[in-house]
């Protein structure tokens, strides 16, 4: 074979052998041969070849092109000469489809925790986690809510082994977790996301698994104006710097004094509309000033330290970002990404 | 809990703010009002009341915090004095769940239906009104928030026994309810007969309009005792709601005086027994050190120690120097962290600045590595073009029954496994993502899955994965380097606990898109002929853009054939539409694709 031909053969050989990806493949295919392809050009120079050296060149051409298509058939892509020329385009699709490379999607609460995380990151918070199989003592009773409590009954439980052991039904269990583990780590500052479960009929509108967001702090001279301002920099970086929170008083036992942060119908702006229940105002959580209770709980000196805790839902948030109607989507099979779309 | 603003008035003839301000208010000092409507020319304000504040499921009490954040004049009720007859009541009490009943017997009463006035009030607190004599009871529970029963002498005698159930096994309600009873549940009875519960009257001695010989009790009872009995019997009545919360019982004899004067005045009648107060415990009102700079120092703003001491006074506290006692209707304030919520409370949240937030500080990091290990294996899945799910936790057929965690009280009799693998739930996931026509799916979850050895219950992190293409499945395993356990071919599981973790790692902050599919994919094909070869990507690319993104799924091309004697090729393509119906879809489609 011509030298020169053995050369552009085995350059092209290699990048047959280098391709990881099929879409490399189809770019080589072309380059190879298609319409403007190696082929065609080097067909078309044989008139530039001396007329003793025709023969020879158009041999080793056509051994060429056998080589490299054979190559390329090996990698399973079919020849442009013949009827059936598709290929396949990436790893994953059926055989002899073109597609858009197939794009990996995080799910939107993940997106969310995500989004939240590096809100508190840049202040200096850890994230943090707990088990989700918890005890009385850690969902309950170091939360300030003793047996018989009323509040007990603002979460209906999924127990494994009433009354000792349960599915938590709120993320400041973490909290209680991250109090007894971290009591000689003081100060501290956590923030943290996770499934809580309740005994809640599913459909449309409720769930039994819902996603929470919380975050601590734990120092000297903590103070409301530091939690309403933190919770004012998560929600404008959530929602925009023109929405509308106001915060008034709420009874959480866990925390005192109790903060409700309630946002401007965001539908119907403050006037009242289906949604809102006609408030014009939609819950966004609970937050308060740690209760003195919950801090000697956790051997910690209420005297000395104090703290700040708030927590909020994330489903009916990120399904307001995505356009979600239905909350049973975020944990089901109806929730679905665009192949080729970020 | 439903609020009348005219009846309110009658405890605040100065309040005159608007309806919707009102509305506000109640919220921003911590009663979260949902609404208000004008119902019958009144207006009625829908408010959640706080588990600790038993005190303001009566207009009493939201009158009294409305008084102080307003500042205007409270009316207290009127000291009434009844004339007691020497009779004393035969009434006994056996049970220590008893804190305070006071009781009264009247005669010659003509009952009626009630006046209208106290009909549109029962009515537009969403009871159905009775007579007279039932409409008042009510009427004073909403007034004070103390409930209180009323026993037609005829049916019930007047020997009442204040008692733990002693043999009764079932219970007819007032409204014809058949209960089944336990031993633990505090009742009211005569020695022959079951009269009523704690918190619900019973058939046996109802008040009818016929009824002239009645005995009236108000009572509160050991709160504990009252929840767990109207739970167990699944009967949350107006007054349990009422006497499973600290209630004040030195405000019973002025609800009770009221009350009496009220039947009195309506149904004539008199007084025919000595007043029955069984109080084996009064009151002992705790004294709380109460440091006046607290306020500024845990809300972070200046709040003057004179309006802390004035807005303690108004609530009816005792203030003797730095020890605060607090008014017996407020059972909520029992410690300085109390007393601090109040001050805050009434010099108002909204003074408290909103564009504060804690300074940044460098701490320890204390996130868990795992943390860290599930984002970066979340990026690196996405990556390699995997699309994240969640799923139940909770799954209807276990994996390996010895080792299944059970819940006792599931959503339902089917769900009430804990998880031990993540297949079944790709596998789930997979299903329905091919009845949606998302054939070529790739998708992992990363969640808890559980078990338990003896006592023991065991959860572990753990990653599932499926794959259309099994040698993909391997190829991207390989490159993750994880040595996983394929099931099917395409899935895979591992427990990543053990996996080597980074000590630190930044997340990709992303902001995709995801949707909600509602019915399957509208697939489409289309030819399209060409004088030359197109790169196909570029030909998606161009015709993608001529599709509405809001209907636009996905375009790809299924074959491409060339013509060799034409010199002509021709792609195939399929077209997935979303979001939209059969004919709009075709519409489009044959408009894009010039097929008409």
């Amino acid at each position: 074979m011509d030298q020169n031909l053995d050369q552009i053969k085995n350059n092209y050989l290699t990048k047959i052998n280098s391709v990881t990806t099929d879409s490399e493949l189809e770019q080589i295919r072309i380059a190879i041969s298609g319409r403007n392809g190696l082929i065609n050009d080097l067909f078309s120079k044989i008139k530039d070849i001396a007329p003793e050296n025709k023969k020879q060149y158009g041999a080793d051409l056509n051994q060429l092109k056998i080589e490299l298509e054979q190559k390329l058939k090996e990698k399973n892509i079919s020849p442009l000469n013949q009827k059936e020329i598709s290929t396949r385009q990436d790893g994953f699709k059926n055989k002899n489809v073109y597609s858009l490379p197939k794009i990996g999607h995080l799910h939107p609460i993940s997106q969310t925790e995500r989004q939240l995380n590096e809100i508190f990151k840049k202040l200096g918070f850890s994230i943090y986690n707990s088990p989700e199989i918890v005890t009385d003592e850690f969902n309950f009773e170091r939360l300030n809510v003793p047996k018989d409590h009323p509040a007990r009954d603002m979460q209906d439980s999924i127990y494994i082994k009433e009354p000792e052991y349960l599915l938590r039904t709120q993320t400041s269990t973490i909290e209680a977790y991250l109090l007894a583990q971290k009591t000689k780590e003081l100060p501290l500052r956590a923030a943290f996301a996770g499934s809580t479960f309740r005994n809640e009929k599913v459909n449309r509108s409720n769930h039994f698994v819902f996603h929470q967001y919380q975050a601590v702090v734990i120092d000297k001279n903590v103070t409301m104006k530091d939690l309403i301002g933190t919770m004012d920099l998560m929600f404008k970086t959530l929602y925009g710097p023109d929405v509308v929170v106001r915060y008034d008083c709420k009874y959480y036992p866990e925390v005192e004094p109790g903060v409700g942060p309630n946002m401007q119908c965001f539908n119907c702006h403050g006037k009242g509309c289906p949604l809102c229940k006609y408030a014009g105002w939609i819950e966004m959580g609970g937050a308060g000033m740690i209760h003195p209770k919950v801090l000697e709980m956790a051997g910690i000196d209420p005297k000395i330290w104090s703290g700040f805790a708030f927590g909020m839902g994330l489903d009916r948030w990120t399904m307001a970002q995505k356009n979600i109607k239905d909350i049973r989507t975020l944990m089901g099979g109806n929730l679905a990404y665009k192949p080729n779309e970020l | 809990m439903k609020l009348i603003y005219s009846h309110l008035q009658k405890f605040l003839p100065d309040l005159k703010v608007e309806p919707q301000q009102l509305r506000d208010d109640l919220t921003m000092i911590g009663h979260f009002t949902n609404f208000f409507e004008e119902i019958d020319s009144e207006i009625v304000f829908d408010l959640d009341i706080k588990v600790n504040r038993g005190d303001c499921l009566g207009y009493y009490g939201l009158a009294r915090d409305l008084s102080i954040f307003y500042n205007i004049e409270l009316i207290s009720p009127k000291n009434l004095k009844l004339s007691p007859n020497n009779y004393n009541l035969p009434i006994t009490i056996t049970t220590d769940n008893v804190k305070r009943v006071m009781a009264i017997k009247i005669s010659e009463l003509k009952n009626t239906d009630s006046p209208d006035w106290l009909k549109t009030f029962i009515k537009l607190h969403g009871n159905k009104p009775i007579n007279t004599i039932v409409d008042l009871t009510n009427y004073i529970m909403f007034l004070y928030g103390i409930p209180n029963h009323a026993f037609d002498i005829a049916k019930s005698g007047d020997q009442l026994i204040w008692e733990m159930n002693p043999k009764y096994k079932e219970f007819i309600s007032l409204d014809g309810s058949k209960l089944e009873l336990n031993k633990d549940v505090l009742m009211i009875n005569n020695p022959d007969k079951a009269l009523s519960l704690s918190f619900w009257g019973g058939e046996a001695c109802s008040i009818e309009l016929n009824s002239t010989d009645i005995i009236i009790e108000l009572a509160i009872y050991n709160p504990t005792t009252v929840r767990q009995n109207s739970r167990q019997l699944k009967s949350i009545t107006e007054a349990a709601t009422r006497l499973e919360k600290e209630l004040d019982t030195e405000i019973i004899p002025t609800a009770f005086n009221h009350l009496i004067d009220l039947i009195l005045q309506n149904c004539g009648g008199q007084i025919s027994s000595n007043i029955f107060d069984y109080y084996p415990n009064p009151i002992n009102l705790p004294e709380i050190e109460f440091d006046s700079k607290k306020p500024s120092l845990v809300s972070g703003i200046e709040i003057p120690t004179n309006f802390s001491t004035d807005v303690l006074t108004r609530l009816g506290c005792l203030v003797k120097d730095k020890f605060i006692t607090p008014p017996s209707i407020r059972k909520d304030i029992t410690i300085e962290a109390d007393l601090i919520e109040e001050v805050v409370r009434f010099w108002g949240y909204k003074k408290i600045p909103t564009n504060q937030p804690i300074s940044p500080k460098e701490i320890d990091d204390i996130t868990p590595k795992e943390i860290y290990l599930i984002d970066q294996l979340k990026d690196l899945l996405i990556g390699l073009g995997y699309d994240e799910i969640l799923s139940w936790p909770i799954v209807s057929t276990p994996v390996d029954p010895k080792s299944v965690i059970t819940t006792q009280n599931s959503i339902n009799t089917e769900v009430i496994y804990l998880r031990q693998s993540l297949i079944p739930s790709l596998k789930q996931q997979l299903d329905q993502y091919h009845r949606f026509k998302l054939d070529n799916s790739q998708f992992f979850e990363i969640g808890k899955i559980f078990s338990q050895e003896g006592d023991k219950y065991i959860e572990k992190n753990a990653l599932g994965l499926y794959c259309p293409d099994s040698n993909k499945l391997l190829a991207d395993l390989k490159q993750l380097k994880l040595d996983v356990n394929i099931v099917n071919q395409n899935f895979a599981e591992i427990i990543i606990d053990n996996l080597d973790k980074p000590k630190n790692y930044t997340p990709k902050i992303l902001n995709q898109s995801a949707y909600e599919l509602n019915s399957q994919l509208i697939i489409l094909d289309a030819n399209l002929t060409l004088n030359f070869e197109e790169n196909p990507i570029d030909l998606i690319k161009k015709y993608s853009q001529m599709i509405d993104s809001t209907i636009l799924w996905e375009i790809v091309i299924t074959d491409i054939y060339h013509d060799s004697k034409n010199n002509k090729y021709r792609y195939t393509f399929r077209v997935s539409y979303f979001n939209t119906d059969d004919k709009t879809a075709k519409k489009i489609h044959l408009r894009v694709f010039n097929l008409n």
